[in-house]
């Protein structure tokens, strides 16, 4: 009788199991993705304890970005102290302002001319990789191309249209959209050949290039530059997250310990009744 | 010493029933000695509840209610506050954990006929506690001012608004101004704050003290009551404490490992226990992309969407819930566990499971033809379980129940 009916509810599990799979494949449809017409988004890694590429990413961030975009939800000692810069060290160099303490807010930037400027406000960046992702901030900062048409000459693929000019173009060089030869690959998943080995090939556009010798960095310094201020903005974003991430192990122990006694000691007067 | 203490706990014991009260709620409660994992949800409902007022009450000293500093009170609660990341991050994971705990539990009371008689009272409190739980999420939600608690609001004030003849004026009412504003905000903080806290822990006890009174389920569906030793205990239940208090030790192990691997690792869950768009400011003038409950609205924001007129949504989505209430009388089965049921009770509870569990995918996602389909195919499988349940209930071939547990 038991059997019977532990059975049968094995197979209504097992049905219910297959039905909700069915559903979900069968609802799934693709929706644009957020790095709209760059396609997939690239795949950012962040290394909250890589004190390096914070401080590169804080320096680029300060250099390029804080003119327009401030950080008001973060404070100057915060940043200074969380990512191992001596205090002195870091109003010297990166605090251009010489009245702003350590528990300042990082609000100083420049706001009233901006919407005359470039139309929009430039908005806040503090939690910009929590809204927007880092993928999205890291394939953003990739992904401008010269683009005639528009106000700064410049495009962008990830966020088409976009309101700020290519700060970095300097130091990444100019970057195209270009046509390219590219393999047409045949259906065995190998490169089509014709009937003297030659591999066949097929035009297709929208690759991004950078015109050699345009920039002061090559493409892996540019990435190395974009991949640093990624990783500050996702510290940013979320100061306390490699403390959080390091926590959370010993939380995690603890309750892991604490069932293993509550379960030992749960077993010990469960003998009472059995 | 102890004498004194004796004397001094003997001198109030006189004037205040502790021993009683303790004897007869916890050391000597007579509870069923063979339940599974099911019945320990209800415990973890209690635990997430505590979490969330103590969380709570720490959340609402930094806290400011006020349009221009919500949004920045709360970013300085994660980064300027002691702990304050550990405390907003623990009422966040602990509101959707709440959910899932309910739910669970909610779904054992189906699977085991829960709120059969004498049990109907402890389910229709269990409703309400479900009801005032989601009135305490939404609302809630909109504290911390960003874009999606901005426009959520907006779409569920605006339900409102689709009641005919008082619909408009009640919307104003309720939102306090002409559009969502640092008024509406304030009152939502009062009403999430004191307010439903109060209801809430007030239905809690009612839903307790009823359940004490007719005594808990099993998964058998035995009537424990049955059979009584000498001294009126039913033969098949074990005090509560130390037994089920032990037992709920260990499920709550479990659970802190669930909570702090959320909480730690994924605070976000993805983008469904904060949604990204919430870590940007409200903007009126700007809409979100894409505005989608959280998940655990998602079924019923689906049901809205399923129906083309607003008003019809709102009923349908308003009837969803209250349908609960009426469960008790809806089974007309002779056993109350899944167990004993017949073949279509069973299929009924998968297929009802399986389109509530769909609809909750379809109102976090966007809206295609087939899904809209999909929607309102499962908006009438719900329906139709709790609507058929007097027929097939009635009609099925049940088991024998055993006498004892």
């Amino acid at each position: 009788m038991i059997l019977q009916s532990s059975n049968s509810s094995y197979l209504i599990r097992i049905l219910t199991f297959l039905i909700f799979i069915f559903c979900l494949n069968s609802l799934y449809a693709a929706e644009g993705g957020p790095c709209k017409d760059y396609g997939e988004c690239d795949k950012f890694e962040y290394s909250l304890n890589d004190m390096e590429s914070l401080q590169r990413g804080a320096a680029t961030y300060i250099n390029y970005c804080y003119g327009c975009h401030s950080l008001q939800y973060s404070r100057w000692g915060r940043v200074a102290n969380d990512l191992q810069i001596p205090e002195e060290i870091f109003f010297e160099n990166l605090v251009f302002d010489k009245s702003i303490k350590p528990g300042d807010l990082m609000t100083g930037a420049m706001s009233e001319d901006s919407v005359n400027w470039f139309g929009v406000a430039p908005p806040d960046l503090t939690l910009v990789s929590r809204y927007k992702g880092d993928d999205w901030i890291y394939s953003y900062l990739r992904a401008y191309y010269e683009d005639a048409s528009k106000q700064y000459g410049v495009n962008n693929l990830v966020y088409p249209g976009t309101a700020m000019p290519n700060v970095l173009l300097s130091l990444q060089g100019n970057q195209r959209l270009v046509c390219k030869n590219i393999p047409v690959i045949a259906k065995n998943g190998g490169e089509k050949r014709d009937e003297f080995g030659n591999t066949i090939t097929k035009e297709k556009c929208g690759f991004l290039e950078v015109e050699e010798g345009t920039g002061v960095l090559s493409k892996e310094e540019f990435d190395t530059l974009i991949y640093d201020l990624t990783n500050f903005l996702v510290y940013v974003g979320e100061p306390i997250k490699a403390t959080r991430e390091r926590i959370g192990w010993y939380v995690v122990f603890y309750f892991l310990i604490f069932t293993a006694l509550a379960s030992l000691l749960y077993r010990e007067y469960h003998k009472d009744y059995k | 010493m102890s004498e004194m203490a004796g004397k001094l706990f003997s001198w109030i014991n006189d004037r205040l029933p502790i021993v009683n009260t303790f004897e007869r709620h916890l050391s000597k409660h007579p509870v069923p000695s063979k339940v599974n994992f099911w019945y320990l949800f209800g415990a973890l409902a209690a635990v997430t509840l505590i979490i969330q007022i103590v969380t709570g009450i720490w959340l609402i000293m930094p806290y400011s209610n006020t349009e221009e500093q919500a949004f920045s009170s709360v970013e300085y609660i994660m980064r300027d506050v002691d702990y304050g990341w550990v405390i907003r991050y623990m009422h966040t994971t602990g509101a959707s954990l709440f959910f899932a705990v309910v739910y669970l539990h909610m779904f054992r009371g189906l699977l085991y006929g829960s709120y059969q008689k004498p049990k109907e009272l402890v389910w229709i409190f269990g409703c309400t506690i479900y009801l005032a739980m989601m009135a305490e999420g939404f609302l809630g939600y909109v504290l911390p001012y960003g874009q999606m608690s901005y426009w959520g609001a907006q779409v569920i004030i605006s339900l409102f608004g689709a009641i005919p003849y008082i619909g408009e004026s009640l919307e104003l009412w309720v939102r306090g101004d002409y559009y969502i504003s640092g008024i509406t905000v304030s009152r939502f903080f009062a009403l999430h704050v004191v307010a439903l806290p109060l209801v809430l822990i007030a239905l809690v006890f009612l839903h307790l003290v009823a359940l004490h009174e007719v005594g808990a389920g099993n998964p058998e569906g035995v009537d424990i009551e049955k059979y009584l030793d000498d001294d009126g205990v039913p033969l098949d239940s074990v005090p509560f404490f130390p037994y089920k208090v032990l037992n709920a030790l260990v499920a709550i192990g479990v659970f802190g490992i669930v909570f702090s691997i959320i909480m730690f690792f994924f605070p976000e869950g993805g983008g469904y226990f904060i949604e990204m768009a919430n870590f940007q400011e409200a903007n009126p003038l700007v809409t979100p992309d894409h505005i989608a409950p959280v998940w655990y609205y998602a079924p019923f924001y689906t049901m809205l969407r399923a129906v083309p007129d607003p008003l019809g949504g709102l009923i349908v989505m308003a009837s969803a819930v209250a349908i609960f209430f009426i469960v008790p009388w809806l089974d007309r089965s002779k056993v109350a566990s899944i167990r004993y049921k017949g073949m279509y009770s069973k299929i009924a509870l998968t297929l009802f499971g399986v389109s509530f569990l769909t609809l909750g995918y379809l109102g976090t996602v966007g809206v295609t033809e087939v899904r809209k389909t999909m929607s309102v195919i499962c908006t009438i499988i719900y329906f139709a379980y709790f609507l058929l349940m007097p027929i097939y209930t009635k009609y099925e071939k049940t088991k024998e129940v055993p006498e004892r547990l």
